[in-house]
C-alpha cells in the first residue's frame, strides 16, 4: 500500500499525525509529512484513520482496497 | 401565530433569534433540507448550510473573499492578519504564523494550561457551586493567550473589557444587541485601546526582546523583510479578536453539553483517553462559531438560488457538521467517533490558525476539570443562557458535592 499527501489541499489540520503519529509526522508549519512509504501491514489500519480524518482529503492510498 | 424560523416557503432565517443560540439543531436540519441556501434577516445575505457546499465555499477563496474588514466594522483601521486577506498575501503571512502555533508548540503551554485550570478550581471548588462562564471559561483562555504572548496576567481584565467591546458591543452595559451606530462607536474606541496596548508592547519587544511569541513577530522576516509595526499590530488585533471568545464559548457549551448528559459524562469521568475524541465530537455537535462570513467575488447560482457579487455569505459550520449526508449517525453523540472530518475550525486557507491551541486548552481542561470535579449538574430551577452569534455560555450555574 502507497500513501500520497497531496501538499496542494494540506492546510494543517493535524488530525492525520494526531490520529495515525507512525505513518504521518508534522513539518515545522504543522502541515503533514509521510514517516513511512509504502505502508506496513502492521500500519494499515492507521493510515486509513488519518486519510479518513483529513478535512481537506488531501491523503490518498493506493493499493487499498478500502 | 409565531413566524416560523426559518421559514422554508421565504428561505428567510433568523439566526440571530436567541431560541436559536440555545438549540440550533432544529433550525439546522431545516434550512438543510429545505432551503441550502436561505436568506439571513440579519445581514439580509445568503446562508449555505449543507457540508459539502460550507466545505467547497471554504475551499475557493477566488469565489468568497474574506476582505471584508469594512463589512465586519470590528473596530480595525486596517485588516485583520491573516484572517480578512485572500491568498496568496495570506500564504505569505500563514508561513510566518503556522510555526508558531503548531500542535508541537501548543503541546509546551499545556502545562501551563493545566496550573492556571487548577488555580482557577481551587478558588471554587469547596464552595459546592459556580458560575462557569466567569469563573472558569472566560479566565482560562485568556489566561493561555497571555502566556503565549508573554504578557503579564495581571492585563487579564483589560483584556477581557476590551474583547467584550469588541465581539458584544453593549454587553458591559447589559445589552444584548446595539444599534449600529452605537455598536461602531464602542468597537473603534476598542480598537484604539487594542492599538494602543501593542505600540507599547512592541516598543518594548524592540528594546528587549525575550522568548514570547510577540518578540518573534517583531524580529520576524517575510522575504527578507521585517514586518512593519502596522503588520504586528494587525496580527495582535487578529489574535485578541479570535483566541479568546472561541475557546471560552466552546468550554461552557461543553461543560453544559456533559452537565445535562451524566452517562456521556460518567463515560469520560472512567476512561479520560476519550477526552480528546470528545473534544473533537463536542466540537462537531455544539460548533459554537456557528458560522463563518465570506464576500461573494462574482454572481452565481447555488441550488437555484442567485447569490449576488458582493453579499456577505453566511457558510453555517454548525449545520454542516449536523449534515447525515456526510456523517454516520450524524444526530448522536459518539467520543469515539472514528470519522469526524468536522469543520469547527472551518476549512480550506483560512483555516483557524489557533486550532491546536483551541484543542490543547479543551482537552486540557476537560482532564483537569473531571479530576477535580466529577460530578456536577446545572442548578436546579436555573437555565443556561446562550449568546447571540458565537454561542457562549454566558450564565452556566453549575452545582456538585453535597449541593447536586
Amino acid at each position: 500500500m502507497r500513501v500520497r499527501v497531496d501538499h496542494a489541499r494540506c492546510v494543517g489540520h493535524g488530525r492525520c499525525y494526531v490520529l495515525a503519529p507512525d505513518v504521518f509526522a508534522d513539518d515545522e508549519r504543522g502541515h503533514c509529512v509521510l514517516r513511512v512509504d509504502p505502508v506496513p501491514e502492521a500500519l494499515r489500519d492507521q493510515a486509513r484513520l488519518g486519510r479518513d480524518n483529513c478535512p481537506e482529503n488531501a491523503i490518498s492510498l493506493e493499493g487499498d482496497p478500502r | 401565530v409565531k413566524n416560523r424560523n426559518p421559514d422554508p416557503e421565504t428561505g428567510r432565517v433568523n439566526l440571530f433569534d436567541p431560541e436559536v443560540a440555545a438549540d440550533p439543531h432544529p433550525v439546522y436540519a431545516v434550512l438543510r433540507s429545505q432551503c441550502p441556501v436561505a436568506r439571513s434577516t440579519f445581514f439580509d445575505a445568503p446562508v449555505v448550510s449543507r457540508y459539502e457546499d460550507v466545505v467547497w465555499g471554504l475551499r475557493h477563496p477566488e469565489l468568497f473573499s474574506s476582505e471584508m474588514e469594512k463589512q465586519m466594522a470590528l473596530g480595525t483601521e486596517r485588516p485583520m492578519i491573516p484572517q480578512q486577506i485572500d491568498p496568496p498575501a495570506q500564504t505569505r503571512y500563514r508561513r510566518l504564523l503556522d510555526p508558531h502555533f503548531s500542535r508541537r508548540r501548543m503541546e509546551e503551554l499545556a502545562p501551563a494550561i493545566r496550573s492556571q485550570a487548577n488555580e482557577l478550581i481551587d478558588r471554587f471548588e469547596a464552595r459546592g457551586e459556580c458560575e462557569f462562564d466567569s469563573e472558569f471559561a472566560v479566565p482560562l483562555p485568556c489566561g493561555a493567550f497571555l502566556s503565549l504572548l508573554g504578557l503579564p496576567l495581571s492585563d487579564l481584565g483589560a483584556f477581557l473589557e476590551i474583547k467584550d467591546d469588541i465581539i458584544r458591543p453593549g454587553r458591559r452595559k447589559g445589552a444584548a444587541i446595539l444599534p449600529i451606530p452605537e455598536a461602531t462607536a464602542i468597537r473603534a474606541e476598542a480598537g484604539r485601546r487594542i492599538y494602543r496596548y501593542f505600540e507599547e508592547v512592541i516598543d518594548d519587544r524592540i528594546a528587549s526582546p525575550r522568548g514570547d511569541l510577540l518578540s518573534s513577530l517583531v524580529h520576524a522576516e517575510i522575504d527578507g523583510e521585517k514586518l512593519s509595526r502596522s503588520e504586528i499590530l494587525d496580527i495582535c488585533f487578529l489574535l485578541l479578536i479570535a483566541g479568546l471568545d472561541t475557546v471560552t464559548a466552546t468550554l461552557g457549551c461543553n461543560i453544559a453539553y456533559l452537565a445535562a448528559h451524566p452517562e456521556q459524562r460518567q463515560r469520560l469521568v472512567r476512561d479520560p483517553s476519550l477526552i480528546p475524541g470528545a473534544v473533537e465530537e463536542l466540537l462537531r455537535w455544539e460548533t459554537p462559531v456557528t458560522g463563518v462570513p465570506r464576500i461573494a467575488k462574482q454572481d452565481l447560482t447555488l441550488h437555484g438560488v442567485e447569490i449576488e457579487k458582493g453579499s456577505i455569505v453566511t457558510f453555517l459550520l454548525g449545520a454542516a457538521n449536523l449534515d447525515d449526508g456526510h456523517f454516520s449517525e450524524a444526530d448522536r453523540v459518539d467520543f469515539a467517533r472514528e470519522r469526524n472530518i468536522h469543520l469547527a475550525f472551518g476549512a480550506g486557507p483560512h483555516r483557524c490558525l489557533g486550532s491546536h491551541l483551541a484543542r490543547m486548552e479543551l482537552r486540557v481542561a476537560l482532564e483537569e476539570w473531571h479530576k477535580r470535579i466529577p460530578d456536577y449538574a446545572i442548578k436546579p430551577g436555573e437555565t443556561p443562557r446562550y449568546s447571540l452569534g458565537i454561542r457562549e455560555v454566558m450564565y452556566l450555574p453549575l452545582v456538585w458535592g453535597a449541593n447536586a
